[in-house]
């Protein structure tokens, strides 16, 4: 009871935020600036599908396990469609085009969904693939859209492009940081690192749930 | 198994997304996607009601038929100092190339405001002016109608934003129109030696 009724919850808060920000007065500040367009309403829309992810009841997450075997389908998806989502054009289309906006939101927040639904299925090298792409990916981009010497995006400015390309370098060092942070909260890396000779469990990760 | 379908199936789809917003992997950007739009693709522009420097208003289209000639047209306006002045720079230097070549009697030049609020034809006209503009060669206009800016500049691929301190940021290029109203080229700033040649190509040929 206690467990769906935060299910519940969940799921409440996620539709909020999304309907949040396709409202036009936020909708329109989040996306006047490439910056809060890219780092906090991509965010926003993922973290809410990770949400609605989680508060999937049972039957529906075990369909979708079926055909996320290691959380490998949910980690590929989220990595296209955030490498879509860099495109410079993709982001001035989102803005020219409301059906490019509406699929911007459907796929930001089911790559979130997938991502949820992946996490505790991927043991740990699946999610050091997964993360470690993610991570060297956005660098890349953020990189060069800090050095681009002129605007990529018709609709932002050129600081704004930098100040985007920075917020995207410094999340591809925080992410990986804070996966690190867990695994070695979670007791995995002691294990792993011991001098102890211990044959290191391969589904180390899937047991602590 | 049925995991490898999904990757598979996922990928498919991913591609097929990349390979449209970027025009079969070749561009990243929506100024090189209309760059290649207008080669490959190339449309009428939106038809808008103008007035000019002198203060007649005439719509575009009308305008470019009237006239015959091919247009290399750019998009500014007169408050602007940072890449309007490369764009007016560029247009002197057009303006004298085509005198050098003889080419007047095939191409022209249109410099369109989409600051309709304060150029008017006055401040346009003191804008010709300061670019020692001959109105046989290069006219100055803005839309006669605000309302029918917007269509105009989206058909074109411009995209004007404030830019926070009073003035505005826009993409800026040369834009080759022919006589029938198409664009059928468009070249960054610093290719104007191209866009005039092409210009030049279209005049010779047929007139679309």
């Amino acid at each position: 009871m206690n467990r769906r009724l935060s299910a519940r919850l969940c799921a409440i808060v996620a539709l909020s935020a999304i309907s949040a920000c396709a409202v036009p007065p936020l909708r329109g500040w989040l996306e006047a600036d490439m910056a809060r367009h890219m780092l906090m309403q991509f965010p926003l829309l993922v973290a809410a599908g990770a949400l609605l992810g989680a508060s999937l009841p049972g039957p529906g997450r075990d369909a979708i396990a079926a055909f996320n075997a290691h959380g490998l389908a949910g980690f590929a998806m989220f990595l296209l469609v955030t490498a879509f989502w860099m495109i410079p054009r993709a982001l001035d289309e989102a803005l020219l085009s409301p059906a490019v906006e509406a699929a911007k939101f459907a796929s930001l927040v089911t790559a979130g969904a997938a991502m949820a639904l992946s996490w505790r299925a991927a043991p740990p090298v699946v999610q050091a693939f997964f993360v470690g792409n993610w991570a060297w990916m956005s660098a890349a981009v953020g990189l060069l859209y800090e050095d681009a010497p002129a605007r990529l995006c018709n609709f932002y400015l050129l600081d704004q492009q930098t100040v985007a390309g920075r917020g995207l370098v410094a999340l591809a060092v925080i992410v990986p940081l804070a996966w690190i942070v867990s695994l070695a909260r979670s007791g995995y890396l002691a294990d792993l690192l011991s001098d102890a000779p211990r044959r290191a469990s391969p589904d180390a990760c899937s047991q602590r749930n | 198994m049925r995991t490898a379908v999904a990757v598979v199936v996922f990928a498919v789809l991913a591609l097929a997304a990349f390979a449209g917003m970027t025009d079969g992997f070749r561009v990243v950007t929506s100024d090189s996607a209309r760059r290649l739009a207008a080669v490959e693709r190339p449309v009428a522009v939106a038809d808008a009601a103008l007035v000019d420097a002198s203060g007649g208003v005439r719509a575009l289209h009308a305008n470019l038929a009237d006239d015959g000639r091919i247009a290399i047209v750019d998009f500014i306006y007169t408050r602007c100092d940072s890449i309007c002045t490369v764009l007016g720079n560029e247009f002197q230097q057009l303006q004298r190339e085509i005198v050098a070549q003889g080419l007047q009697d095939r191409v022209r030049l249109l410099t369109i405001s989409f600051d309709p609020a304060h150029d008017d034809p006055a401040t346009l006209a003191g804008y010709a002016k300061r670019m020692t503009a001959d109105p046989a060669l290069w006219r100055f206009a803005t839309a006669a109608d605000p309302d029918e800016l917007a269509p105009l500049l989206a058909s074109f691929g411009i995209v004007v934003i404030p830019d926070g301190i009073g003035g505005y940021v826009h993409n800026a290029a040369l834009h080759v129109v022919t006589a029938g109203g198409r664009l059928v080229r468009i070249h960054d700033l610093g290719n104007f030696r191209q866009a005039l040649y092409d210009a030049a190509g279209l005049a010779g040929g047929a007139r679309g």
